[in-house]
């Protein structure tokens, strides 16, 4: 364990700066964290949330005396205003602050404004909630990725498909956004590569309202699929579905984690059935359920998004990879950052060696069951199946 | 045409301001200089963050005036420019990106693009030359169109734009972030180009083209007969802007490194929007100014938010202070400055008193029109012309003949179909029958800008000026409609010396709508004769006079025919004025000529009295016989 070297690294600094009244070494520094989020904006709704789970977790940290029991976080926070350029800017600005590591916006091309700042500074950098696993590639060794990845969850619906015994699989994608796109590829290439039958690839526009196309294509096809999977979200979500079931096809949705919201539940019939990915299911005596109540106890509501407990997640990682590296150098933290196992976090565990900085991370499935959520179980993928971004 | 030599009118300095009117290279000046003193002395001391924020502000500006030589010059509000932005973006990103990058990002690139790795600067030039041309195409249907279907065009251009850079997906990674764009742009380089963009703006708004479409821009029709090939100003605009846009896309592509479609779709569209409200629509130094007030304001709101944030409300964090801070400005700024900041003005021309500074004083007084006499052969005939509103004959048949040197009146009771017989000849309506033969030649199907620049002029019954357009402007507007191209001092001249026929050179400098209405009338005058023309439509010249100022216009109208010899079709319900000027009297009544001749006989034609006052009165009226119009 490197605590050891850290200690000793704070020590001899607080030397060198001629500390001479310091009582304790332990007292030197604080970890100063950048959080540069796009807090309002079109990225509010997922920042927003991540920051609260951020500072929850920075409570829980401090009261135990800070990283390590040492080293107690200092949060600075900067609005992007959901803005490339000002992400950029503001990036550069946590970077003037002297920041040692960077949480970065939810969405890909702030998160890579941002993050290029945080590379040339030699800054290690976390998106809190961007999905699209190419990021940490795009930007340099510095970034990496906190929420489950496209691929992530494309290989764990397909696995769970294979498992249930479907072999015929529909995927309906539109290539408007890089998730509504690329999920299903995912998940069509490893349902594929697992021995299944990609019947046929079906594509929509967001916000389009009428499936029947769609819907016809499905009931000419020959095999019938039995399987069908989209990642399409509301408003498209619920029409598709209805407009499939009205069409008499019974095969079982597959969808991933856009849908977890208020309006899948209470769709009645038609939704009955629907299983979908997140990142993380509370069920009883799980990490995710404590901290659903601590989560609870400090902010008087309950929890009603996954994007605090991811936000919780990053600060974990964060906190560990500054542990083990006993250095608040930045490519201490990074190297350490690269080689964290099996983080324990709030949705589970998150591993980030060997995964080129996205980390693998539980899966969770959910089926709607009475318009209720039950858990159909937590998963991790074996690595060898998930498609290369 | 020009026989009235500029020189004579400049004191010396003639050479530098030929070409570039004074105003133009001063009022540039002004914005320029403290903008980029302040951008220099940030790049010299300022940190990598703030230099940031200032580079960003220069690359949005020339945005801004991209949207401002459309907008403000036309009164169109664009909502499509930044697809020209996105447009050039994605062009600079693809042929700038290293080839290794490419190859991981846009595998589907065709393999001539593939290995394409450019210099920034050649790159951004093929792309704003790229997507000039195809604004240029784009902009032939929308430059018909004008007001707010223009707008809603424009607004269709943005949609499409975005989803053709999200379908060509092989190109552009679709709805995906290009990725590895060099980030070559740092504040001198935002600097020179945000000084290009803002002297082509100045320049082009200055220039006659700029004129003309401000005048339009005021009043399209009243435009239209002064001679301005409306649709021809609205495209070439419209592609200097795009020009000017595209720039900014290029300098904004390689400012950010990353972009996707949508970070030039709606929500830079708004802000940009948002810098030309605070500033000013119509003008360019309202368009830089808004966007600098806009820009410092966001960063002291921004401040203020973490400094709030960071001692007093460390938890939960409030944020939302820079949005609500900027929206409450705009609402204000809506609220007591309408037009913006600079409302239609430029900065020198609130800094009024530049010209002494620089010891320019306005020209002299040109002593005359010197306004040669027209050539008196040919006439102005109108033959058997009907117009139909649906199956309203308002015109219905009518003929007449208008000589040079003449002054013919046309009377008529109200919805008799003076008015329309007017837009008839002048080419605003199209006839439904008949045909007007302007000196031999068929003009019926001539558009209303090319009948005014074969010296047809006119005014109009409910006038119709260029109201925040200077007095002078609304002159200068028409002379460059007709085709008159002089050195910007002489154009000045020239103006001037009409004003002074008409008896209001004193005004010059006044918006023409903060005019009292005889002079209005006067100045509507003074712009018809710009054209020189031959003939002159008058529709209600001395409506809403007094008597003196009636006799005052008599003097002067009569003048006009004196000087110039030209032919004056006069439409009025002031007979006293009609019987004291005309020689010849036409009178209509349901769209037919009822009766012709001298003013005398005219007056006692009982078919006139009787359309004029119904048949029993007319009856009981020719018994005592008082003569019409006394």
């Amino acid at each position: 364990m490197s605590r050891s070297n850290w200690f000793k690294t704070t020590a001899l600094s607080a030397v060198l700066a001629g500390a001479a009244f310091a009582s304790g070494t332990a007292q030197a520094e604080n970890f100063k964290l950048g959080y540069a989020g796009g807090f309002t904006g079109y990225l509010a709704p997922y920042d927003q949330p991540s920051l609260k789970g951020v500072q929850l977790a920075i409570d829980e940290i401090n009261a135990a005396g800070g990283i390590g029991g040492t080293m107690p976080i200092e949060l600075i926070v900067k609005d992007t205003r959901s803005d490339t350029a000002q992400a950029a800017v503001v990036a550069q600005e946590l970077v003037d602050d002297g920041v040692m590591a960077m949480i970065v916006s939810c969405d890909v091309d702030p998160a890579v404004a941002s993050g290029v700042i945080a590379q040339a500074a030699e800054i290690p950098a976390i998106s809190s909630c961007a999905s699209t696993p190419t990021l940490p590639a795009a930007v340099g060794p510095y970034m990496f990725s906190n929420y489950t990845a496209d691929n992530l969850q494309g290989t764990v619906l397909a696995v769970y498909a294979r498992d249930q015994g479907y072999e015929n699989a529909y995927v309906l994608l539109s290539r408007d956004t890089p998730y509504t796109e690329k999920l299903p590829e995912y998940f069509a290439q490893v349902f594929a590569e697992l021995g299944g039958n990609v019947v046929a690839i079906g594509e929509y526009t967001i916000g389009q309202q009428d499936f029947s196309v769609e819907v016809t294509r499905i009931k000419g096809l020959d095999p019938q699929p039995d399987v069908i999977q989209t990642s399409a979200y509301e408003p498209d979500f619920p029409a598709f579905l209805k407009q499939l079931r009205a069409a008499g096809i019974t095969a079982q949705v597959l969808g991933s984690d856009g849908i977890d919201s208020p309006t899948t539940f209470g769709l009645g019939d038609v939704a009955e059935g629907v299983i979908f990915s997140n990142a993380g299911f509370p069920s009883e005596g799980s990490p995710l359920a404590a901290y659903e109540v601590a989560y609870e106890a400090k902010y008087g509501e309950p929890n009603d998004t996954i994007f605090t407990a991811t936000g919780y997640d990053a600060m974990l990682v964060i906190a560990a990879a500054v542990e083990a590296a006993g250095s608040t150098e930045g490519a201490a933290i990074r190297d350490a950052w690269d080689n964290l196992e099996n983080v324990q976090v709030a949705t589970g565990m998150m591993t980030y060696k060997g995964q080129n900085r996205v980390p693998i991370r539980v899966v969770a499935l959910n089926q709607v069951v009475g318009g209720e959520r039950a858990h159909v179980g937590d998963f991790t993928p074996d690595p060898a199946l998930i498609p290369a971004p | 045409m020009s026989h009235i030599e500029g020189q004579t009118h400049e004191n010396g300095r003639g050479n530098a301001m030929r070409f570039v009117a004074s105003g133009t290279l001063v009022g540039s000046a002004i914005l320029f200089l403290p903008i980029a003193v302040f951008s220099l002395i940030a790049w010299l001391t300022f940190g990598a963050a703030p230099q940031g924020t200032v580079t960003h502000f220069l690359i949005i500006t020339v945005a801004v005036l991209g949207f401002s030589v459309f907008t403000g010059n036309t009164g169109v509000v664009s909502f499509g420019h930044a697809a020209f932005m996105g447009l050039s973006a994605h062009i600079t990103g693809m042929l700038t990106i290293p080839v290794a990058q490419k190859a991981i990002f846009l595998p589907d690139l065709p393999v001539w693009l593939a290995g394409t790795e450019m210099n920034f600067l050649v790159a951004g030039l093929i792309a704003v030359v790229i997507v000039t041309a195809v604004a240029f195409v784009i902009g032939i249907p929308i430059a018909r169109l004008g007001g707010a279907s223009a707008s809603i065009a424009t607004l269709g251009l943005l949609i499409i734009a975005y989803g053709v850079i999200v379908g060509a997906r092989d190109f552009t990674r679709g709805s995906q972030a290009l990725i590895g764009v060099p980030k070559t742009i740092d504040i001198p380089v935002a600097l020179l180009f945000f000084g290009i963009a803002l002297l082509l703006a100045r320049i082009f708004r200055d220039s006659l083209a700029g004129l003309e479409l401000r005048a339009m821009r005021e009043d399209e029709a009243a435009a239209r007969a002064i001679g301005v090939n409306v649709q021809g100003r609205r495209l070439l605009a419209w592609t200097v802007s795009a020009a000017i846009a595209a720039l900014a896309g290029v300098l904004l592509a390689h400012f950010l490194g990353v972009y996707s479609p949508k970070e030039f779709y709606f929500q830079i569209t708004f802000a940009i929007l948002a810098m030309l409200i605070v500033g000013g629509m119509t003008s360019v130094s309202g368009a830089v100014v808004g966007a600098a007030a806009v820009t410092v304001m966001i960063d002291l709101l921004r401040g203020v938010e973490e400094h709030i944030n960071a001692n007093w409300f460390s938890e939960p964090t409030v944020f939302g202070l820079t949005d609500i801070g900027l929206s409450l400005g705009i609402l204000a700024m809506l609220f007591w400055r309408r037009d913006g900041l600079f409302g239609f003005w430029e900065i020198e021309e609130l800094a009024g008193g530049w010209r002494r500074w620089f010891g320019l004083r306005a020209p002299a007084e040109v002593g005359s029109s010197q306004a040669k006499r027209i050539d008196q052969d040919g006439a102005l005939a109108v033959e058997n012309v009907a117009k139909a509103f649906g199956g309203l004959r308002a015109v219905d048949g009518a003929s007449l003949a208008l000589k040079p040197g003449e002054i013919v009146g046309l009377i008529g009771p109200n919805g008799s179909g003076k008015t329309t017989l007017l837009g008839c000849i002048s080419g605003a309506l199209d006839l439904t029958e008949g045909k007007v033969l302007l000196d031999g030649t068929d003009i019926s199907d001539l558009p209303a800008h090319q009948i005014a620049r074969r010296r047809v002029g006119r005014t109009f019954q409910n006038i119709r000026l260029f109201v925040h357009l200077t007095v002078l402007e609304n002159v200068k507007a028409a002379l460059a409609a007709s085709g008159t191209r002089l050195p910007p001092l002489a154009m000045d001249a020239r103006a001037r010396a009409l004003l002074t026929e008409l008896g209001i050179a004193d005004y010059a400098p006044r918006r023409a709508g903060t005019l009292a209405y005889g002079l209005q009338r006067r100045l509507e005058i003074a712009r018809a004769l710009a054209l020189e023309p031959r003939y002159l439509l008058l529709d209600e010249p001395a409506a809403g006079m007094n008597e003196i100022e009636s006799d005052e216009l008599l003097g002067i109208l009569g003048r006009l025919r004196e000087s110039r010899g030209l032919g004056l079709l006069v439409v009025d319900h002031d007979l006293r004025l009609i019987m004291r000027l005309c020689d010849r009297v036409v009178v209509l009544n349901r769209g037919q000529v009822i009766a012709e001749g001298v003013p005398g006989e005219v007056q006692a034609n009982p078919a006139v009295i009787e359309a004029y006052l119904g048949k029993r009165r007319a009856a009981s009226r020719t018994a005592s016989a008082p003569p019409l119009g006394d």
